[in-house]
Formats: C-alpha cells, structure tokens, sequence
C-alpha cells in the first residue's frame, strides 16, 4: 500500500488520494449525446472550441453501462432507479421503474379519454415529462446544517448545491414510498401516484419540502453562523 | 499491488541522475564508449552485417539471438545500449580545489532550481516592463491567445533531468504556477523561445491509433474484426456489411442471450451512435465475467470494427463518446484484516 501511496504521488503531488480511481486524472468524461458532436463550428462559442481542442489532445474515459446515446437513456431516471436499487438487482430496480411510467401513463391517459374537449390539451401524457417536473417541484431550495458552537447544536439554514437538491428530492420519494403505504399495494403503484401528486404540487413530499423550508424560515437568525 | 495503467512511461521512469554528485569519472565514461563502439563493430561482423550501417534494433536482435534469456524482468536480461543511456548524466563537482563554490546560490542546497526561478522571474518582469512601455506609448496590447491544448509543461521527472537535482513537489508546483502566469500576460511573445524550453508537444490522441482496411469475403462482403475486454470478459466481434441488423453471439441470437434490456442497449449503443442500426450484421463470440462485463467487452470489440467502415471525424466522435476505450475497473482485492475490499470487521468494544 505505501508503495501504491507513492506511485499515485507521482501524478497528484499534494494530495494522496484515500478515494481513488482506475482512471489517470488527465481522462475526460465521455459525452455520449450525438447532437454535441453533429453542431457545426461556427455555432460554438470560445468555451465550447477551447474544450473541443482539450478533449482532441487528452485521453476520454471509458461510457459506463449504464449510458447509451439512445433517445430511451436518460441520466435522472438511471440516477433514481439506482437509488431504488438494493443489493445491486439492477434487473429488479430498472423493471419497477418502467412499470412504474407505464402506471403513469395508463392514468393520465384514463384522465384523458374521460376528461371535456377544452380540458384535453392541459392533461399531460408524457411520464418522462411528468416525472423530471415532479422531481423539480420536489426539490427544497434551503437546507439546514447541523453546527455545534459553544456546545450547543444549531440547525443553521444552508444554500444546497444541484446536486444535493436532486437527491433530496429523490430521497424524499423513495422513502415516502417505501414507508407510507398500505402492506399490499406495489411500490409502482404508489411510485405514481406520489409522481402525480406531486405533478399538481400535492401530497407528503411537497409538504415535507414546505416544513423544511419553514424551519429554514424560523432559524433564520443563525443563518450567520455559516462560515462559508 | 496495482499495476499502473494510463500513465505514461514519462512519469513511471526514476530519476537516477539528480541522486547525488558523479559516481563515474569522464575518463570512464569515454572508456565505457569506446569499448562500446569496438564491440558494435565485433558484433556487426559476428553476425555478418555491415559494421558501418548497424543500428541499436539491430544490436538489439543480435543480443537476444546470441544470449536467449528466459527471465521474465525485461531489465535482467542481458543488455547492450550506448553508455550515456546506461550511466546517466550526473551533476559534476560543483567547487573549485581551494573549496570555494561555483555557483552563487551553491550553499542554499538547490541552486539549479532556484537560478531557474531567477531567470524565470526577470523574464517575467522583462515582460511587464514591455508591457508597461506599451501602454505608456498607447499601442495596443497583442491579444493572441497561446494555444494551450496542444501543449504540456515538462513532468517534475524531466524537470529533475534537466537541471540535474532533485525537485520537491512544492517546488515543481511553484515553477509550473510562475510558467502559467507567465504566459497569462498579453505581451509573453517576446519569451517564447525560453518558454519552449518547458513545453512539449502533445500529440493529438486520434494518431496513436491504427486503423485497419477492411477485408473481403468469398462472397465480396466487407467485413472487419475487433476484440474487446471488459472486467474478465474477452469478446471478438466480426461486423459484416450489407446486413439486416441481426447480431448473434456465441451461436445464439442476441435477443436469447441477453435477455435483460441494459445489455442489449449496450451492444447497440456502437450502431445507433452511428446511425447504422439496420445496415451491419454482426456475429461474436464472447468468454468469460457476468452479463455486464461481456456485453460491454462486446460493445468495445463491435466499436474497434466499426472503425473501419467509418470516416476518421467519426472515429473522433466514437473516442469522446468513451466507445474506444477499454474500461479499467476491476474488481478490488481483499485485504488482509478487513473483510472485504473496504469493509472492516465489526468493531467490538471488548
């Protein structure tokens, strides 16, 4: 191990690595969609040439299983259903997450065919356009953080990153799913409706996003306790 | 412990020059070459060949055909190169016989590093002081961005070579941030042959590869092969044209061996990338790993074939697209004391 230590030092001078990964730090990430590589050179902008020419020179690495350039692949619903994953049955976790859209789907389309004329173009249709806004709507803007000073514990209201706004969402949800429901119904069954639900700015995940953001609200005096 | 992969042999190599003052006299170096040079030509005649025109691959050829050696350390078996690749160049004795240094800065104990940042920073200020000239005259600046893709500063290893004493990491650091300033500044066109001195030229990574024509059948079907690997799965993959798009593998239709949706993406992935869904047939054979890893050793071996039908632009697109490269990961090894891999025993308080 100490000689892995000092091989690794070779190419991160400062800092030795405790998680680290089969890729050399000069690899790029790999860009699988294929209207990136088909624009043509006059609509780039100075960033996107001045990458273009980084990524001609330096080596890529290689697209995981789980992208494809297909219109199918999506990268939040292959986030989601990794977190719905247990004990890496990816089979399982991808067959709940498809009939879990094709329950949307069967719903909206039933709201469809029995809804009047002037309502039928306000109803949505496309679950991948209902489950990206559901996410949205779910995601908390504020978080709070727990920092101790003088011995006592604040919750301290925090700005979240991208990231960390996504997979709060995402938690929320499945979390939601897998504790509130009835012994019986299938975790497809309810993965809609809280998709639907919070579609319409309804059900227990938007008011735990609102409880969140009240408390944020309500500690707002120790917000200058942040350091950063 | 792990093998080192996607490094380059730039910064595997060891340092053996800056390690401390002469250990060879000139005199035995200039020994060393000529008995070098008497045996080149020795060999040349033992093997029959022209002494005059006998180049290192051919001393090379002959060593091997004359000692064949077993070993399995390359460096163990027996060598014969030029003296100045085998001694290294080391750093002469840097006082005079009264004792008395040399070198202004000798008794800092880094002197080639530190006249190098030296001069660096008086190229610096030279700059600045051109800069400021233009501004007082009111000419414009020259705005010409360096094209900074194509070009890589020196490793901390060649840095080390060239001023022929070791340099810490902080050190290395520090002189790649003063180069990176220096450069930053409009006017640095006036350095730039000093600055050439600690930049190479990277090569475009769309030329290290080769690719192959493509071959005919019987029947006058072009058709390519490929290999790929993934994890300890091993694929060949043999992509015909004028096809309907059927892909079978190991004799079995695609749709039978790969009944999970995500594998079957994967061995399309290459096709649809390329908009060529309907226009290959493809027949592989794959050995080894799960369902995972062999479909992705076959997408690596379906994407090396289809090199051949394709313009190098596209080639380019399939490299960013992470198509070509063969995927590292592996699985990690247990270690003893742990349970697994990153696992520890359950702590027990007694």
């Amino acid at each position: 191990a100490s000689g892995l230590g000092r091989r690794l030092r070779a190419w991160l001078p400062r800092i030795v690595p405790v998680r680290w990964s089969r890729y050399n730090p000069s690899y790029l990430e790999p860009e699988v969609k294929k209207e990136s590589h088909q624009k043509p050179l006059e609509e780039l902008t100075l960033e996107e040439r001045e990458q273009m020419e980084l990524k001609a020179v330096r080596p890529i690495k290689a697209a995981p299983p789980s992208l494809s350039s297909s219109v199918f692949s999506d990268p939040m619903i292959s986030k989601f259903t990794n977190m719905m994953m247990k004990s890496g049955n990816k089979v399982l976790a991808r067959s709940l997450m498809s009939q879990t859209l094709e329950a949307i789907k069967r719903k909206q389309l039933e709201k469809y065919h029995k809804a009047p004329e002037n309502e039928k173009e306000t109803i949505e249709c496309n679950p991948y356009v209902i489950f990206h806004q559901a996410l949205k709507n779910c995601q908390p803007i504020i978080g709070l953080s727990n920092i101790t000073k003088g011995g006592k514990t604040y919750q301290v209201p925090v700005p979240l990153t991208d990231n960390r706004k996504r997979f709060l969402a995402m938690k929320w949800l499945i979390t939601e799913c897998r504790e509130n429901k009835h012994r019986r119904t299938l975790m497809p069954e309810k993965l809609s409706q809280e998709l639907l639900l919070a579609f319409n700015n309804e059900g227990p995940v938007i008011k735990r996003k609102h409880v969140l953001h009240k408390m944020a609200e309500a500690n707002r005096a120790y917000a200058h306790f942040r350091w950063w | 412990t792990l093998k080192l992969i996607c490094t380059t042999t730039a910064v595997q190599r060891k340092n053996v020059g800056a390690s401390g003052p002469e250990k060879y006299t000139e005199a035995f170096i200039k020994k060393q070459i000529e008995e070098f040079n008497l045996g080149k030509r020795h060999l040349a005649n033992m093997m029959g060949e022209d002494p005059e025109t006998f180049t290192q691959e051919d001393i090379d050829r002959a060593i091997a055909y004359l000692f064949p050696s077993g070993l399995f350390d390359r460096q163990a078996r027996p060598l014969m190169k030029h003296p100045t690749e085998v001694f290294p160049e080391q750093r002469k004795i840097q006082w005079g016989e009264d004792g008395r240094p040399f070198h202004f800065l000798f008794y800092t104990g880094k002197q080639s590093y530190y006249s190098l940042m030296h001069e660096t920073y008086e190229k610096f200020l030279n700059v600045q002081k051109h800069q400021d000239q233009l501004i007082a005259q009111d000419l414009p600046l020259q705005k010409e961005k360096r094209n900074l893709a194509g070009s890589r500063w020196l490793t901390k290893i060649e840095l080390e070579e060239m001023l022929l004493e070791k340099v810490s990491d902080d050190d290395y650091s520090r002189f790649i941030q003063l180069l990176q300033k220096l450069v930053a500044l409009p006017c640095a066109d006036i350095e730039e042959k000093y600055i050439q001195k600690f930049s190479k030229e990277v090569p475009l990574q769309l030329q290290k590869v080769v690719i192959e024509p493509l071959q005919h059948d019987e029947r006058g079907v072009a058709f390519s092969t490929g290999e790929g690997k993934r994890k300890t799965a091993r694929a060949t993959a043999v992509v015909y044209d004028n096809g309907t798009g059927k892909i079978t593998v190991n004799g079995i239709d695609m749709l039978h061996y790969f009944p999970v949706l995500q594998d079957r993406e994967q061995l399309l992935f290459p096709f649809q990338f390329l908009d060529r869904i309907g226009k290959h047939d493809m027949v592989c054979t794959v050995s080894g790993g799960g369902r995972s890893a062999q479909a992705g050793a076959i997408r690596l071996a379906s994407a090396k074939a289809l090199r051949s039908f394709v313009t190098e632009k596209e080639v380019e697109f399939m490299r960013q697209a992470g198509l070509l490269t063969v995927d590292p990961r592996v699985k990690e090894r247990k270690k003893p004391g742990q349970e697994g891999p990153r696992r520890k025993f359950t702590w027990k308080k007694r």
